[in-house]
């Protein structure tokens, strides 16, 4: 993956966390996979398009996303949610949403034309995703509710 | 030889065996969340320690738990055969694990007895020593995690895996595998008792068929002969280069060089540590590694350009670092083909090296005048001028994943390929070939060969090593 896509990332994850959930956040190692990877559970997902193909995916178990929802909801002063239904779906979606809207924009500033597709959630147990043909950045994110992991993969149009 | 060697390599697996329990931890925690409602034991091991680490073998190939008294010694066995021993009328051998492995043992008192265990293989029982037996403990056989390629103290083939249960680590051996081996190393000579434990000491994946060799091979092979197995092992352990392939006529010269050079310093022939290593793969790096090339290997480079180019070249420089390699080449194609448009994609595995390429900025006198027409005032020095920069994608990428460049003209390659387990040398040649037309240039590093049946024709000089397409 092109190095100038590493920080714009990594940079919006934490802004966006830290200031959405008030809470001590701490950036795990980067590193690089190639092959198909187990999801935890939940898991948000954005396409991009432009100058690049590729998606982000951000990953989580279902009990750190209801942690995740709940505490984004409270701080909006709304109740907090049991389980994973559609409030705390959407909830999940915008912060997928709000964390890669910063780092395109970040992108945009250095001069790369991005766009997004609309996010989507899947979740359910023991899934797996694959990408041929590109490989994939990940970014864990260690919180309080538990780990999220934002797992990048995008490649030049050649 | 062996006692000056051990402690180093002890801490350094302890280390090693630490940072695994940091990583094993982290992934621990994340799989109990994601799994609090389905895990199911379906795994028990008996769990013991040996040389105060603690191990584990499949219950299943375990018969019994047993304290051994009093062996009957076997004249002339390896030394980590303690005896056999007279199980209610069955004979059994005993192996020790911990002469085995090489592992410290804990002496018992004179006449007590050892703590040990009776397993059962296939057709096959055998009892082995170990320090004290601990448990039984139940995992789930999906938290195993494989063993890391350079764990320490046992050979990795040797173990199946690696689980972490309750804040501790368990090094799960394969109890098959080791006995399997236990009988061809029977043949081997007495004369070298100190030597067997040393190779059961393991260093990663590569040494798989290595070992076999050294197993089967080591009747008549002189001191000089194992030496160089070490070293070999060495360089794995210590850099993770691995000389079976692309270096391995440089070792073959290195290697009675690095003798004679050790013998008249006094020193250990063997490799005891990284500055070892680093010191015995001094004359391995390629020129200019690291820092801009100079007017010869510039001139070398450009001697081996072809007249005639596509109008759009494209060039991959997989293992570019913190890019000055690429930059000299971006520099090289430019001034040799002015009107061409130059698409350069340039890779590494290393996260900071390659995060600090692109905005590579340093001082004037770092690089010769040649390069001059390139470069810009930058703050705090000068970098290359957009014509150069434009050129060149750097990417976090590891050659070894999914290479998604197009096909290219050029391929540099300098100096990386040893640095890959031999299936993952070849497959990125294979890759080579497959990204690359007939013509193509290939550049490798200064001690790295390739043999021409894979359809590369040496062309390189004595400046530059380097192989066209056929």
């Amino acid at each position: 993956m092109r190095v100038e896509y590493i920080n714009p990332f990594v940079e919006s994850a934490y802004n966006v966390l830290k200031e959405v959930l008030s809470v001590e956040i701490v950036r795990g190692e980067l590193y690089l996979k190639s092959t198909s990877m187990p999801v935890l559970g939940v898991a948000a997902i954005i396409g991009l398009a432009g100058d690049v193909e590729g998606r982000v995916l951000f990953d989580m178990s279902k009990a750190t996303a209801i942690k995740i929802a709940s505490a984004m909801l409270q701080s909006m002063e709304m109740e907090p949610i049991e389980e994973l239904n559609d409030m705390g779906k959407a909830t999940i979606t915008e912060l997928a949403n709000m964390i890669t809207g910063q780092a395109v924009t970040k992108l945009h500033n250095l001069g790369f034309k991005f766009d997004l597709t609309p996010p989507a959630i899947f979740t359910g147990d023991n899934m797996e995703i694959a990408d041929t043909g590109v490989e994939a950045l990940i970014v864990p994110m260690d919180l309080p509710f538990g780990k999220i992991e934002i797992n990048v993969a995008i490649r030049e149009r050649n | 030889m062996s006692n000056t060697s051990e402690p180093v390599a002890r801490t350094q697996s302890g280390e090693q065996a630490q940072e695994h329990k940091q990583r094993l931890g982290g992934l621990h925690q994340h799989q109990l969340q994601e799994q609090d409602d389905i895990e199911t034991v379906d795994y028990k091991m008996v769990t013991f320690s040996l040389g105060g680490k603690d191990y584990g073998i499949d219950i299943l190939k375990v018969k019994e738990i047993a304290k051994f008294a009093t062996f009957t010694y076997v004249p002339n066995a390896p030394p980590f055969v303690s005896g056999v021993y007279n199980l209610r009328g069955d004979i059994i051998s005993i192996i020790d694990l911990r002469v085995m492995f090489n592992l410290p043992a804990q002496r018992k008192p004179e006449g007590s007895a050892e703590d040990g265990l009776i397993l059962r293989l296939d057709d096959l029982m055998i009892g082995v020593v170990v320090d004290s037996i601990d448990k039984v403990v139940g995992i789930v056989s999906s938290r195993i995690q494989p063993p890391h390629p350079i764990f320490g103290d046992v050979n990795i083939k040797y173990i199946s895996g690696v689980v972490e249960k309750d804040g501790r680590l368990y090094i799960i051996l394969d109890v098959d595998r080791i006995f399997a081996k236990e009988e061809s190393a029977s043949e081997k000579p007495e004369r070298l008792p100190a030597a067997v434990p040393r190779e059961e000491i393991g260093l990663g994946a590569y040494q798989d068929d290595v070992t076999s060799q050294v197993a089967q091979g080591a009747v008549g092979k002189n001191e000089e002969e194992l030496d160089l197995e070490f070293i070999r092992e060495g360089l794995v352990t210590f850099k993770g280069f691995y000389p079976d392939g692309v270096a391995d006529s440089w070792l073959q010269r290195r290697y009675p060089e690095w003798r004679a050079e050790r013998k008249k310093l006094g020193s250990d022939v063997q490799l005891t540590g990284e500055e070892d290593a680093d010191e015995f793969l001094r004359t391995f790096y390629s020129p200019y590694s690291g820092r801009f090339w100079g007017e010869d290997y510039i001139e070398g480079v450009k001697a081996l350009l072809p007249e005639e180019m596509p109008k759009n070249i494209s060039v991959w420089n997989p293992g570019c670092g913190k890019g000055y390699e690429t930059y000299s080449l971006a520099t090289v194609l430019r001034m040799r083909y002015s009107s061409h448009i130059l698409k350069i994609w340039a890779g590494d595995n290393d996260l900071l090296s390659i995060s600090t390429a692109p905005n590579l900025v340093f001082g004037a006198d770092a690089v010769p005048n040649l390069y001059e027409p390139y470069l810009v005032e930058a703050k705090n020095g000068v970098a290359f001028s957009s014509a150069i920069k434009d050129a060149i994608l750097f990417e976090y990428h590891d050659v070894t994943h999914t290479n998604a460049v197009p096909n290219v003209d050029i391929i540099m390659a300098r100096d990386i390929i040893s640095f890959l387990p031999p299936k993952q040398q070849a497959s990125v040649l294979n890759e080579f070939s497959d990204k690359t037309a007939s013509g193509a240039l290939l550049i490798l590093g200064q001690n790295e060969h390739i043999s021409e049946t894979l359809g590369w024709q040496h062309v390189g000089s004595a400046v530059v090593n380097a192989y066209r397409r056929l």
